[in-house]
């Protein structure tokens, strides 16, 4: 563990404090925090409409980004990202049917199954004589994912009025965000937990599966657990914001390159900047850009981040 | 109670056997080689130990401890791997890597202590790499990333460090560095290590396991196994094994004969010494000629390279003139010869009967072989020698120069038996 480690953690808690607060005194109403605060109407916009959507979209983009780092050692990928495994596909399909079905309700109840069943399904495809190959884990993620994209194309084929519902969903957001939503974000805290109480396992795993067996790593039954953990965090942020892309991608490999690879820091270190930047992702587009799906603005920054990234590794 | 012992172990990939009947165990503080050509098993069978793979039957016991009662973690307290060099895909530092090795001893609640950190350091100043502890295991060389792979399974105290080849992919200096630092394990670990290098393998171990087709071959001490009998058996090829002339240990020397037949049915007696003979003896067997060689003295470098090729030669006593007794045998030879090659030996009163000879066989054919080197023969018989020389020349003996025109010539019709 690097010795600066502890001081970025204390550097990130402080900027995820500070973004909150500005999150909540930034809106579209442009009410100063002082008038905000002071009457009855629009401390109910301070209360019920800015804090719980703030909070959320920290809760979300922690999630997302400790399933990240997660999945990267646990594959040794570092393409993977909390999807890789045909999670928001299946949380996307189970969206879709309830919007379609069911005129939106229980949207995400289903998105949340969806997400879950996704992900075991590939688990069990991949799975043979009790060990589960990192590979034909990968590649069954991605032969379900297309099947699932497919079935979505033709429910969005048929979806008729709906169709902009559906799309509106996919690109994700937190437009909507309650108290109640809160709450169902509230346990991605424990699954992160759980991920950071095998951050040392992850360590010896990144090296490779069979030195992980020799340094005493359990390493079927950790690879299973993570992956539990891994998709039911997932799924409750699929099931709150639909799929926000890139947070889950980009925060891991920046965090990385900060705290270095150690995932007793990492872990904490990303799930800090996954919340700062899906706060202040959400902020911008609810300030500037009236509302517009927040996966917009995680894609547009969060792309091209990367590719800087990656050419800057490459020259190195 | 044996640190580790294996008991009629099988086994498989799918319906494929890999080892079969295996059983054997390694002493506490020795160093035990497992040898084997390819395909043999060598990595399945430490595998095995590990339980990275999977036995179908058969028992492996740790210190009288059955293999599948222990936890991962207390396994991993007990083995230790050093792989083969691994690629890294994450930047940790050296510490960072050395630190993983004390993984099955903190709880998963638990952080490491001052004893760890103590620990770390005392396994990398035995793998020589404390100087590299806060350096990236990006930025070091392949012989310094296998010293700290060592310095981690150091960190994790077992009593058996198993090693996978793990210095195959180094150069012989790095090979030599890391495995006298596992030699300076021993007495505290026993070590079971796969070897590819036979050399290697003979001098650091104190026994060999030989695997051949997934079953124990031979196993002891490296001169009971690493007989020239063994690897013609094992690797299907012909060597020399000769007590390395420091060591004393079994040294492997390939003999990289590949045999023609040009000289099946032609007989072919070789006046050499000195060590002028060695590769045309070697070479004219390959060739297939029936050779005989003589007369040599029991110390010269010539006379060791006819005994190893089974060469038919007569021999003096060290120390000793040619004798009528020694020259009478050689006229046997002689007299039966289809051709006669004298090499560029140096000649004195001791040898200089094996030139005068060929003045009785002026029917015969004689080639003066110069080999590679010097045409020249070095005269200690005040000009005697030069002039029986003379003499041989001057009856139509030819000169050649290599080794191949040699053969060539040799291989004529009109030396052979008509």
């Amino acid at each position: 563990m690097r010795r600066t480690a502890p001081l970025i953690i204390l550097a990130l808690i402080c900027a995820l404090l500070i973004s909150v607060g500005c999150a909540v005194t930034l809106g579209p109403a442009g009410i100063p925090i002082k008038t905000l605060l002071s009457s009855p109407n629009t401390l109910m916009i301070f209360w019920d409409v800015r804090l719980p959507r703030v909070i959320t979209a920290a809760l979300v983009g922690c999630g997302l980004a400790v399933a990240g780092t997660a999945m990267q050692g646990l594959f040794r990928n570092p393409m993977a990202d909390p999807y890789i495994i045909g999670t928001s596909s299946g949380g996307a399909l189970g969206a879709t049917i309830a919007i379609v079905l069911f005129a939106g309700n229980g949207r995400p109840v289903l998105a949340f199954l969806g997400a879950m069943a996704a992900t075991f399904t590939v688990y069990f495809i991949a799975r043979s004589g009790g060990k589960i190959p990192v590979e034909t884990l990968l590649l069954s993620g991605v032969a379900l994912s297309t099947l699932l994209s497919a079935l979505l194309s033709f429910l969005m084929y048929t979806a008729g009025r709906s169709l902009h519902q559906i799309m509106f969903w996919l690109m994700g957001g937190f437009w909507n965000v309650s108290w109640n939503d809160f709450f169902i974000a509230l346990p991605i805290l424990m699954g992160c937990g759980g991920v950071y109480l095998f951050a040392r396992d992850l360590n010896v795993l990144s090296l490779n599966e069979e030195d992980a067996i020799h340094l005493g790593v359990n390493v079927e039954q950790v690879k299973g657990i993570l992956l539990a953990l891994s998709a039911f965090v997932t799924g409750i942020a699929v099931a709150v914001a639909g799929s926000i892309g890139f947070v889950g991608l980009i925060t891991p490999h920046l965090m990385r390159l900060i705290v270095g690879p150690d995932h007793r820091v990492l872990i904490p270190a990303a799930a800090l900047a996954g919340a700062i930047l899906l706060v202040w992702s959400d902020t911008l587009t609810r300030t500037f850009t009236n509302d517009m799906p927040v996966g917009i603005i995680t894609a547009c920054f969060g792309a091209p981040f990367f590719i800087y990234l990656l050419r800057s590794r490459m020259k190195a | 109670m044996k640190p580790i012992e294996i008991i009629g172990v099988d086994v498989s990939y799918g319906a494929k056997k890999i080892l079969e009947e295996i059983s054997f165990h390694a002493d506490k503080g020795e160093i035990l080689g497992i040898i084997g050509p390819n395909g043999s098993g060598k990595t399945t069978l430490l595998k095995a130990m590990t339980r990275v793979v999977a036995r179908d039957c058969g028992e492996i016991l740790l210190e009288s401890h059955d293999l599948d009662t222990l936890g991962h973690r207390e396994l991993a307290r007990r083995v230790a791997v050093v792989p083969q060099d691994i690629s890294i895909g994450f930047d940790y530092t050296v510490r960072d890597i050395v630190m993983m090795g004390r993984h099955p001893h903190i709880g998963r609640l638990a952080s490491e202590t001052a004893r760890d950190v103590e620990i770390c350091e005392h396994a990398m100043r035995l793998a020589n790499v404390a100087h590299l502890v806060d350096t990236s295991v990006h930025d070091i060389s392949g012989g310094e990333r296998q010293r700290v792979l060592i310095a981690r399974a150091l960190a994790q105290e077992p009593q058996i460090l198993l090693l996978d080849e793990a210095t195959s992919n180094l150069d012989v200096s790095h090979q030599v560095e890391i495995l006298n630092i596992i030699r300076g394990l021993t007495g505290r670990i026993t070590v079971i290590s796969v070897f590819h290098d036979l050399n290697l393998a003979a001098y650091y171990c104190d026994r060999l396991l030989l695997l051949k087709e997934r079953k124990v071959y031979a196993i002891g001490a490296p001169a009971d196994v690493l007989t020239c009998e063994n690897i013609r058996e094992i690797f299907g090829m012909e060597t020399l094994v000769r007590p390395h002339p420091l060591t004393g240990r079994p040294y492997v020397l390939p003999v990289y004969m590949q045999t023609t037949d040009v000289g099946v049915n032609r007989r072919v007696h070789v006046i050499c010494g000195g060590g002028t003979g060695s590769d045309i003896l070697y070479l004219l067997r390959a060739a297939g000629f029936t050779v005989t060689c003589g007369v040599l003295n029991v110390l010269d470098t010539d006379y060791g390279t006819s005994m190893h090729l089974g060469i038919s030669t007569v021999a003096e006593p060290p120390f000793h003139g040619i004798t009528t007794a020694s020259l009478a045998a050689a006229r046997k030879w002689l007299d039966r010869a289809d051709a006669i090659v004298v090499t560029a030996m140096p000649i004195g009163p001791g040898n200089l009967d094996n030139l005068r000879v060929l003045l009785d066989y002026p029917g015969k054919p004689i080639i003066i072989y110069a080999g590679n080197g010097s045409a020249r023969m070095e005269d200690y018989t005040g000009g005697e020698a030069d002039a029986v020389l003379a003499e041989i020349e001057a009856r139509g003996a030819l000169r050649v120069e290599g080794a191949e025109d040699l053969i060539a010539l040799l291989s004529k019709g009109q030396f052979g038996r008509e």
